[in-house]
This record gives structure tokens, C-alpha cells and sequence, in this order.
């Protein structure tokens, strides 16, 4: 027994539990059920199967481990004409920064549990921080030297400005509803069920689209869109960099989507987490997190099947025209609501 | 002077009230479909289509029948029949042997087009409802006379079950289960 105790308080540790477990093997795992998730979802509206023989019983989920086997193994080729340094690192600093959000959101109510000793404005840190990968993937495409990168990278970077601000104008419309920069006391203003999602939708609605769009979610992969640059910023990757700037993505959708789950979506919220044991004072609702984003994840996939894929013009155009003044609406609602609360 | 072509008068994609409607038909389309799928994809070792009676399938030939003509090696349009020539007995002339031409095929090159099967003025050449093309070795895909006579055998037959492609009112071309077995 006591064993077992010590066991839980080493894996509750904050930075193993909240960056390692969640962050990292979460993320992890949330891509490859995202990517099953969407090509099962894609073949069965267009009436085909899906990955099936690899393991018929899981519906063809090993599937996506052989894929994964085979990109780690693969060759790794660094063409002779690309800036070394930058194209090796890119992709790994975007891969480890893309996680890094999630080190100052709480998934506990209780501080022994946090990564960082304060979470006054954890809201803004993450915020700040979700803004820093794409950089990378602009900086890992103009160091490949080749012109279907640079265009990708172009693109990325226009698909960013536009849908980053929409994200951000998105989220912090929680800020004047609950007057508070701190995500804790965003979560526990909206338990049990006064989700954010409930009292402004329009802002809910607004984040949902700028992740899918910012994350280049596969209908919308307009800086990778193969029919036109090869593979975007991605085009002279190959092998575990490849695989990491494709992870990346993944990775990136689901700590927006943390985000999103615990300023729109309540947290941890019908479970009230009690004060001992690491057991159910952070892992328990660490988890009703994670499964909460990994929902909003898979229906992120689930679009691939429904939607053709944007035009850069017509994403920009939806992005300045629609979704920013939707983002505004959604932010001048949070005021009113905050007025009125 | 070319003739006028009329311009079509495309419809302007409506307002904001058209486009949220209509994504959410795609939306509703795109759910019906994923609760409810009419998958057509064959798990071909598990299943396999049975197909009609007229399909053009395998090529087989009656020896006894033919009449050498070489027609059916002429009119074949990527070249996979040839005549070969075989010295056997004589059935006319009894302990005499006689040299005749007879066809054989390598489905290497066969497209099933069945012009040699429509060509055949005897009808020595039938075809059977299937084609699936399993060798051990691109050398087996040469049939010799022997083996052109015999009917081929179908390797799923054992471990699959068939299915037949019919059409739905509603849902277009829909895969379903042969009835009554194999």
C-alpha cells in the first residue's frame, strides 16, 4: 500500500504528470486516435472501409503504429542546399514548444499540483506561447531553400495572422465575463454546467474555427496542400522530421483544444476534485480534460469528411470578413455577460 | 463565325443566412452518412462479386471442337492468343498422325475483351464468370494446351462468400450479400 502511495505521489509530481504524461504521451496518443479517427470517419461517409487489414478487430488501428514505425526508422535525408542548423532544429524546438502551454494551464485546483507556482495570468502565458510554433515551421521552410517551401511558409504565415488573432480575441473574451486572467478561476466560475460554450457560443464558434484553420486541420491544410506545393513547409523532410512536423500539427490542435475545453468547455467541471491524494486531486480531473479536448479533436476530424479543402484567398477572405468580426461579436458578448454577472 | 454560345447565368452564392444553411446540410449529409454507412469497398479474399453468367471472365477452350481457323489469335488486340503446332493422332485415318494448330493464351497480355470468344465461328472458346489472375509465376500465366482446356479454379471460393452489386432507390449501388449461399 505504501508503495503503491509513493508510486502515485512520483507520477502526480507536476512537471512528469501535467508536461510529460499529459502533454507529451497525450498528445501523442491524441494524434494517432485523430488520425485513425479521420480516415475511418473519411471512409465511411464516402462509402469505403478505411484502414481495416492491419488488425481487422480494432478496425485497422495498428495500422497507424506500422506508420508510425516506419517514420522513425526511415532515412533521414538533409539535402546539401538547405541551412543546416535552422532545418534540423525547427521542426524539434516546434515539436517541444508546442507542448510547452500546457505547463501553465491548471488541471488541478490544488496549487501542490501545479507546474508553476502562480497561476495568475496562466490565460495569456498559454496564449502567448500556442503563438510561438507556427514561427518555427516558417523558419524550418525558408531553411529548406527550395520555392514549394517558401510558398508554404508564405502561406502558413498569411493562414497564421489571420486565424492566431481570432483565437486569441476568442479566448480572452472569457477575461471580462469571469474578470479574471487566471484559469483556474475561469474553470471553477463555470461549474458545474455553466460552460462558457452555453453562455457565448459565438466566441466558442469563432475558436473552433481558428484552431481548425490555424492548425491547418486536413480540409483546410492550405500551407501543405499537396495538389499545389508539394508538401508546403514540409517539402525536403523526410523521415522522424517529417513525421515531427506532421505530429506537430496534431500536437499543436490538441493543446489549443486543452485550451479551449477549459475556458469554453468548464475544465474538469461536473467532477469536484477533493483535496487528498494525488488520485483524484489531479489525475482524475487531469484526465476528464484531456478527454474533453480529445472529443473536440475528433470532431475537428470528423470535418475532413464533409469539407473540400479552402482556397488561400477564400480562407483569408471567411478569416477577415466573417470570423474576426464573429471573434469581435463573440468578445463584446463576454463584456455584456461580464456586466450583467 | 463560330455559332454564339449562350453564357450561362450561374446563381451569386447567396447571403450569410445561404451559406450557414447550406453548411449545415453538408453537415447534417456528412453525419447521416457516418452513422449510417452503405460501404461498397470488397474485402476481396473474404468476399468476392458474383458476377452473371454473361461476364467476361476466363477463356477456355474445347479442343475437340476447334477448327483451326486461327481467327480468334488474329483478331485479338494485345496479341495474348497464339496458335500453336501439335502433332497428334489422326481421328479420321486411324494409326496415322496429323499436324494441327490449335490456340493458347497468356494472360500476361489478356484484356477480357472476349473478341476471340464473339469471333470463334464453331464456338470452341467459351468464357467463365471470373477472372482472378493468381499465379505462382509470371511462367504459369503462359497456359500451355493442357491447361487452356481445363476450367480454371477460383482460389477464394473456399474462405470467401459472395456478394452482388445491386441498386438502391435511395442510396445508389449498394454491396449486399449473395442469397442462398455460394
Amino acid at each position: 500500500m505504501m508503495v503503491l502511495e509513493t508510486l502515485l505521489y512520483i507520477i502526480a509530481y507536476p512537471p512528469l504528470w501535467q508536461v510529460i504524461v499529459i502533454g507529451l504521451l497525450g498528445s501523442f496518443l491524441t494524434a494517432m486516435i485523430a488520425i485513425w479517427f479521420e480516415r475511418k470517419a473519411a471512409a465511411r461517409v464516402q462509402r469505403r472501409i478505411g484502414p481495416y487489414w492491419a488488425s481487422p478487430r480494432l478496425g485497422g488501428f495498428l495500422n497507424l503504429v506500422a506508420d508510425m514505425i516506419r517514420y522513425i526508422l526511415q532515412e533521414v535525408i538533409i539535402p546539401r542546399t538547405v541551412d543546416k542548423v535552422p532545418f534540423v532544429l525547427a521542426p524539434v524546438a516546434a515539436f517541444v514548444v508546442s507542448i510547452m502551454p500546457i505547463a501553465f494551464v491548471p488541471l488541478s485546483p490544488y496549487e501542490k499540483f501545479w507546474p508553476v507556482p502562480d497561476m495568475q495570468y496562466s490565460l495569456l502565458i498559454a496564449l502567448a506561447i500556442t503563438t510561438v510554433p507556427p514561427l518555427l515551421a516558417v523558419i524550418g521552410g525558408w531553411a529548406s531553400n527550395n520555392k514549394f517551401a517558401v510558398i508554404g511558409s508564405l502561406r502558413e504565415s498569411y493562414v497564421i495572422t489571420a486565424y492566431e488573432l481570432i483565437f486569441v480575441i476568442a479566448v480572452l473574451s472569457a477575461a471580462p465575463t469571469f474578470l479574471t486572467l487566471n484559469v483556474l478561476h475561469i474553470v471553477e466560475a463555470q461549474s458545474p454546467f455553466m460552460w462558457l460554450a452555453f453562455l457565448n457560443p459565438i466566441a466558442f464558434l469563432a475558436a473552433f474555427l481558428a484552431v481548425l484553420m490555424s492548425t491547418s486541420a486536413f480540409p483546410f491544410e492550405i500551407p501543405e496542400s499537396e495538389h499545389e506545393v508539394v508538401a508546403g513547409p514540409y517539402t525536403e523532410y523526410s523521415g522522424i522530421l517529417y513525421a515531427l512536423n506532421m505530429g506537430g500539427a496534431y500536437v499543436r490542435r490538441f493543446i489549443y483544444a486543452v485550451l479551449i475545453s477549459l475556458v469554453f468547455l468548464g475544465g474538469w467541471a461536473p467532477y469536484v476534485p477533493p483535496s487528498e491524494g494525488p488520485l483524484f486531486a489531479i489525475i482524475v480531473p487531469s484526465i476528464i480534460v484531456a478527454v474533453k479536448a480529445l472529443i473536440v479533436v475528433l470532431a475537428m476530424s470528423f470535418l475532413r469528411a464533409v469539407y473540400g479543402r479552402y482556397r488561400l484567398d477564400q480562407a483569408l477572405d471567411s478569416a477577415w470578413r466573417l470570423v474576426l468580426p464573429l471573434a469581435l461579436i463573440g468578445l463584446g458578448w463576454g463584456i455584456a455577460l461580464g456586466l450583467i454577472m | 463565325m463560330p455559332p454564339r454560345v449562350a453564357v450561362k447565368n450561374l446563381k451569386k452564392g447567396g447571403g450569410l443566412f445561404e451559406g450557414v444553411k447550406s453548411n449545415i446540410e453538408a453537415l447534417i449529409v456528412g453525419i447521416k452518412y457516418f452513422v449510417d454507412p452503405k460501404r461498397m469497398t470488397l474485402l476481396y479474399p473474404k468476399e468476392y462479386p458474383e458476377h452473371r453468367p454473361g461476364y467476361r471472365g476466363f477463356i477456355v477452350l474445347k479442343k475437340d471442337v476447334c477448327i483451326s481457323c486461327a481467327a480468334c489469335a488474329r483478331v485479338c488486340p494485345s496479341a495474348a492468343m497464339k496458335m500453336v503446332r501439335v502433332t497428334e493422332a489422326d481421328p479420321r485415318e486411324p494409326g496415322k498422325a496429323r499436324q494441327k494448330q490449335y490456340p493458347v493464351i497468356n494472360y500476361q497480355r489478356c484484356i477480357f475483351c472476349g473478341y476471340c470468344v464473339d469471333v470463334c465461328p464453331v464456338e470452341a472458346l467459351y468464357h467463365l464468370p471470373f477472372h482472378d489472375i493468381t499465379y505462382e509465376s509470371l511462367a504459369d500465366m503462359f497456359l500451355t494446351l493442357e491447361a487452356f482446356q481445363k476450367e480454371p479454379l477460383r482460389p477464394v471460393e473456399k474462405e470467401g462468400s459472395p456478394v452482388v452489386y445491386e441498386f438502391d432507390e435511395s442510396a445508389g449501388l449498394v454491396k449486399r450479400e449473395k442469397k442462398g449461399g455460394a
